[in-house]
């Protein structure tokens, strides 16, 4: 398996340093998880345009980037035509439109958290929550330890899937599933067995 | 040196709805040089030999101990003291970068986190491996790869250490650097190769064929003795 | 050289605290795979040329390979890594912001389908012999697709989106041709796994 540098694989975070860059991980946590329970409160569409124009202010203010914002919708516009086609023919205008705009408060409000908080932050705030679990069997090193492996797998694998790939069009399988799929996984279970006999080999998985 | 010693020792794989397959069939040696090799075909039984040396492997019959401990038994501590190098770094380091696969070697023996980065810090120096140490394992070449897994696997101090045929995967240039580092280390190494070359760097050779040790001496003998056991001229034309 | 097993002869048994090395290392490399199928470019099939992705085949096969709990844990770490930013949700996304869309329902059904199938799975292993394992596998995962899978797909779809029964169900149905075949392919594929690694899971299973 070749290793190719995993490029763009931070997406998620812009760097800053704006107030939302600074606001404590938890409040913005609390934020996304109000924003959810909103979608189900607010039966308003205006309240939920309201609501939507602050995210949207919040997002400009943490400089952002328009840019990115504008990209991210792109994804969900298809989802938000066709939603709204379909409701506002079955259910009327009104609630038409308060369905989309709630599902983009969700989508904004989820957005501001990932792109404030740098992935390695968020990963171990993740492990801290899981510090509390302890007692019931959590080991927050191992899961540590099982995150780091899974991310330095993620190029790995992907080298062979390219390689898995080029290997079936080269003998004209490229239509065939199993080509594609049978070698990767067996290749990813020696990978990770190898990986496993290496972590055995050096004691890091022998608890305390 | 730590004194090595492998007793009628026998390792049994059981394969579903066929006969057990046996690996290594009542191997007995004691290994005190301080650079010991071993060669011998694909499936001849040497990684197993070298697994048994950490407790990767636990020998079916026998027994095989370091320095007095079982492998079995002492599992845990002879782990500590055997340091282990496999063929492809890539899946012995599992951190993204240098520097924190060597602080993850390291997180036992030192209580906090700034004693814990300056071992690293001097680990890696002392490979010249500084200024690699933040890249992304990824990005750096093969010998650059097989230094750092030494440097993570040297970091706690191991008594011995085992390579499974440390060159397969290099170039000359980085095989070439690679002897040359082991050839500094303090260690008792025990290796595996395909590479006669490296194997003549060492103070005495063993041939695995067949499961079982078919000889045991001097590298340059050991190296004929292999040559001709694979058919080939005991020397090599010039 | 490839003996990769330890083997347990002459009642060598150690208790076993938490999961070894190896089993920590297959949760992690199997979340990767999940991670890697979900952003890779489907495989065009047959003559329509009809791209399907492989998120939920790796999903399925992750199951068949590891068992319960191991497949659970891997598609839970995968789960994490993925609400936590890293771009690995199928089309590139991330974060929390999937749990708004359309998609939630298939999202969280993978955790609870991974888990019921890798029990199945074991059933399958202890129950028969390895020439009749490609059906039952197939059986199994069949089975959980339609239940688990596509169960909270719909479910998702009519909270998320505000659909009706009806229209949820429909929108759902476009993904069953597809996956038909991949429960196809990973019931084959699984059953390869398990005659190469034999002690993957069917070791485990039959010792336990």
């Amino acid at each position: 398996m070749r290793g190719r540098p995993a490029g763009g694989i931070l997406a998620g975070y812009v760097p800053g340093s704006s107030w939302l860059h600074r606001a404590p991980l938890w409040g913005k946590f609390l934020g996304v998880v109000a924003a959810g329970a909103a979608s189900c409160f607010l039966l308003d569409w205006k309240a939920s345009g309201a609501v939507l124009l602050v995210l949207v202010a919040a997002w400009g203010s943490a400089r952002l980037g328009w840019r990115r914002l504008a990209g991210s919708g792109r994804l969900m516009l298809p989802l938000c035509a066709v939603l709204g086609a379909f409701q506002w023919w079955q259910l009327g205008p009104a609630t038409a439109a308060r369905i989309v705009l709630n599902l983009l408060v969700c989508f904004v409000a989820a957005g501001l958290l990932t792109a404030t908080v740098p992935l390695r932050e968020l990963l171990d705030a993740v492990a801290r929550l899981a510090h509390p679990l302890r007692r019931w069997g959590a080991d927050p090193e191992r899961f540590a330890l099982a995150l780091a492996i899974m991310l330095r797998s993620i190029p790995v694998l992907a080298a062979s899937f390219d390689e898995v790939g080029d290997a079936a069009r080269a003998r004209g399988l490229e239509r065939s599933v199993r080509a594609r799929a049978l070698p990767v996984v067996l290749s990813a279970v020696a990978y990770g067995r190898r990986t496993g006999e290496a972590l055995a080999a050096r004691g890091l998985a022998d608890g305390d | 040196m730590s004194r090595i010693e492998l007793d009628g020792v026998t390792v049994a794989v059981s394969l579903e709805d066929r006969p057990d397959k046996v690996v290594l069939d009542g191997v007995s040696a004691t290994l005190t040089e301080r650079r010991v090799g071993i060669i011998g075909a694909n499936g001849s039984g040497k990684s197993t030999l070298l697994r048994l040396l950490n407790g990767l492997v636990e020998p079916t019959a026998g027994t095989v101990s370091i320095g007095g401990m079982d492998t079995v038994r002492d599992g845990r501590a002879v782990r500590r003291q055997v340091g282990f190098v496999f063929t492809d770094p890539l899946s012995q380091l599992v951190m993204p970068t240098g520097r924190e696969d060597v602080e993850l070697s390291l997180r036992r023996s030192h209580r906090s986190r700034s004693e814990r980065a300056a071992a690293a810090q001097s680990v890696l120096d002392r490979f010249g491996l500084g200024t690699l140490a933040d890249q992304s394992v990824y990005e750096l070449s093969g010998g650059e790869r097989q230094l750092m897994a030494l440097a993570a696997v040297l970091a706690v101090d191991p008594e011995v250490l085992v390579l499974d045929e440390p060159s397969t995967l290099l170039d000359l240039r980085n095989r070439d650097l690679l002897r040359r580092t082991v050839s500094g280390l303090d260690q008792q190494v025990i290796f595996s190769t395909h590479d006669l070359e490296l194997a003549l760097d060492a103070e005495r050779v063993l041939v695995v064929d067949g499961g079982r040790i078919a000889f045991d001496g001097s590298p340059a003998a050991g190296v004929a003795y292999y040559r001709e056991l694979c058919g080939l001229p005991a020397r090599p034309r010039a | 050289m490839s003996q990769k097993t330890a083997p347990h002869g002459q009642g060598i048994s150690r208790p076993r605290r938490t999961w070894d090395a190896q089993s920590l290392a297959l949760v992690a490399v199997f979340a990767a795979l999940i991670a890697v199928s979900a952003i890779v470019p489907g495989i065009p099939v047959g003559s329509f040329g009809v791209p399907i992705t492989l998120q939920t085949l790796a999903v399925v096969l992750t199951a068949l390979v590891l068992g319960g709990t191991r497949a659970a844990a891997a598609v839970g770490l995968y789960l994490i890594v993925a609400f936590a930013g890293l771009p690995i949700f199928s089309g590139g996304r991330a974060g929390l912001q999937i749990l708004a869309g359309g998609s939630a329902g298939y999202v969280v059904s993978f955790l609870v389908g991974a888990y019921v199938l890798g029990v199945l799975a074991e059933l399958v292993i202890r129950r028969f012999a390895a020439a009749r394992r490609v059906l039952w596998f197939f059986i199994a995962s069949l089975l959980v697709s339609v239940v688990i899978i596509h169960g909270f797909g719909v479910l998702g779809m009519m909270i998320n989106l505000k659909l009706s029964w009806n229209a949820a169900f429909v929108a759902d149905l476009a993904y069953y041709p597809g996956d038909i075949l991949k429960d196809l392919v990973a019931a084959v594929a699984a059953s390869a796994v398990h005659r190469a690694f034999p002690d993957v899971l069917v070791r485990r299973v039959k010792r336990a």
